[in-house]
């Protein structure tokens, strides 16, 4: 007797709890995301920002496809190891190369496009490789936050002040530039979590809408 | 041993060339090895911080650097002479590429690019003399399916079902076919999805440089499954495109071998022998023998030796016990 009673209390505080924490589950579910969309490595992953062709490649990755054999090569020959392969589970643009600069970004060598036995990867000169631009989010990098000194996009570039360099009147403020090549070291390099600098294609970034 | 006087004798140092074969096909496995290691200490080397990598990273590098420095100053320029593997490499500055690569690519691109091209050509005129060589002196993947032929022939005699099905030799040629199709239809160079040494090659990189394969091993393990339970050597003798490609080419080598019928005395060693089932014992190689030199050193009264015809040499029946025995039991006519 006693302990059946002790159990029914049990069943009904169980049962109390599910339906008061109810409204907040659906509140949940139907509350928008807390953080802007598109600063969010989850995001930028969903887009294919992290996947970025070698320098040097097609431009129409269609026509890349078609001319990579994926030899591997240039993989091989990259010292910063950042070339990766599409698909390693087989699926319809096997073993094509990719960078995610989130992860390692290109040091523009120039081995890879030396390498490529196919013309996927046609030597260019250094000002004329297009992997794409970077885009900085105002929102959520250290320094436009006011959160902090930061500029190892900067410090990191290649290209130095053709590509980005701070903002005239805040030292700090990092922006891009036409000359940026989208080689993606400083997407390697940024610190904050949220992934604030990132590499899209040239026609979809501009220099002058880096705001979101 | 009834040698009669006067008999041709095969040149001695052919039965040796089976030897020589392995030790070719090891160096290549070696290398293909061999490569992603040295790419990785040369991002070692590149990095200028060897007091940053962890302790495993540290002993990788002490032992590259250990087996290289004899002939290397600059181990990121220097180690670059060799690169790739079988499917496309460089080769002290020699661009080589499979013809199945090239073939492959002009079918997905729909357009022929020249310097590309031409990394096949040395392949493709070794292949016209020497027919499918590739498949028997160089395949990567060869050197492991002969391995596990090994292992099912031990499998078998401790009493598993090993398979022997055969199949139509033709049906390479429609998977070369449909490849290529595929490949124009899709846009993307398909075949090396499914062409052994070339997912051996990509495979041992991603694993070495990359850490851990992908589909491509699983594929790779499906064909030694396929080969050990159903059909010996079976992936290359029905199915692989590549081969297909090679055998085409091939068909009218220079090189090729034939059987010395006054010293042959049936045995079959030579047909059992031959990885890709072929049928040596009675004159026919076609165009899908490999050269391996399997036959050559097997056969024990050294009636195999290498001729330079464009087709095999006619059919010249049975070897000199047949013929022996004919002789006395004429009214039994042929076999
Ligand atoms: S340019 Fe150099 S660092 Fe960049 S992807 Fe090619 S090989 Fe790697
Ligand atoms: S080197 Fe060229 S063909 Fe080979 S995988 Fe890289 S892009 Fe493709
Ligand atoms: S590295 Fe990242 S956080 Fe730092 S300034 Fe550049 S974009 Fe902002
Ligand atoms: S016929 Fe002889 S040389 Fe040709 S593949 Fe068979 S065993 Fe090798």
């Amino acid at each position: 007797m006693q302990r059946r009673s002790a159990l029914q209390r049990l069943i009904r505080g169980a049962a109390l709890l599910a339906a008061a924490s109810l409204p907040y589950g659906v509140a949940r579910l139907l509350a928008p995301e807390a953080r802007a969309q598109n600063h969010n490595r989850e995001h930028n992953r969903e887009h294919k920002r992290n996947h970025i062709r070698p320098p040097g490649a097609l431009k129409d990755d269609a026509a890349f496809v078609a001319a990579c054999i994926g030899c591997g090569l240039c993989g091989e020959v990259c010292p910063p190891r950042c070339i990766r392969f599409h698909d390693r589970d087989g699926g319809g643009k096997v073993n094509t190369p990719f960078i995610n600069p989130e992860d390692k970004g290109c040091t523009l060598c120039n081995k890879c496009m030396a390498v490529c036995p196919t013309e996927a990867l046609i030597e260019t000169p250094l000002d004329e490789i297009d992997m794409g631009i970077a885009q900085i989010d105002r929102a959520a990098c250290y320094p436009w936050v006011d959160r902090g000194i930061c500029g190892a996009c900067v410090s990191v570039c290649p290209l130095g002040e053709r590509a980005i360099g701070f903002e005239m009147w805040n030292q700090y403020r990092p922006i891009i530039k036409d000359g940026c090549v989208g080689c993606g070291l400083c997407v390697e390099v940024c610190p904050e979590p949220s992934l604030p600098i990132w590499i899209v294609d040239r026609a979809e970034g501009t220099v002058a809408r880096h705001t979101v | 041993m009834s040698l009669t006087m006067g008999t041709p004798k095969p040149f001695a140092l052919w039965r040796h060339l089976n030897k020589l074969r392995w030790l070719s096909l090891s160096i290549v496995f070696a290398m293909l090895v061999a490569l992603p290691f040295i790419h990785v200490y040369q991002t070692y080397t590149a990095a200028h911080a060897y007091d940053l990598l962890a302790p495993a990273e540290k002993q990788l590098y002490d032992v590259m650097e250990t087996l290289t420095a004899a002939f290397t100053d600059d181990p990121a320029e220097d180690l670059d002479a060799i690169k790739g593997n079988t499917w496309s490499g460089s080769f002290f500055g020699l661009q080589l590429s499979d013809p199945l690569a090239v073939a492959g690519q002009m079918a997905a691109g729909l357009k022929l690019y020249a310097p590309f091209l031409l990394t096949a050509l040395i392949p493709v005129l070794f292949t016209l003399v020497l027919g499918r060589f590739f498949c028997g002196w160089i395949c990567p993947a060869t050197f492991l399916y002969e391995l596990n032929t090994n292992v099912s022939t031990w499998l078998a005699r401790l009493g598993f079902k090993v398979g022997n099905r055969r199949f139509d030799l033709r049906l390479k040629y429609a998977v070369l076919g449909v490849g290529l199709l595929l490949s124009a239809a899709t846009g993307s160079v398909l075949m090396a999805a499914i062409y052994p040494p070339a997912i051996v090659g990509r495979e041992l990189y991603y694993a070495i440089a990359l850490g851990g394969f992908g589909a491509g091993a699983a594929f790779f393990v499906g064909t030694l499954l396929f080969d050990t339970l159903v059909a010996r050597r079976g992936f290359c003798r029905y199915l692989c495109p590549g081969g297909a490609l090679y055998s085409l080419l091939g068909r009218y080598r220079l090189l090729r071998i034939r059987r010395i019928v006054e010293n042959c005395n049936d045995c079959a060693k030579c047909n059992a022998v031959c990885e890709f089932g072929l049928d040596p014992l009675r004159d026919h190689f076609g165009q899908e023998c490999n050269n391996c030199t399997a036959c050559i050193a097997v056969c024990p009264t050294q009636a195999m030796t290498f001729v330079l015809r464009p087709t095999d040499f006619p059919k010249q029946g049975p070897g000199h016990l047949g013929k022996q025995y004919r002789r006395a039991h004429p009214d039994q006519g042929a076999h």
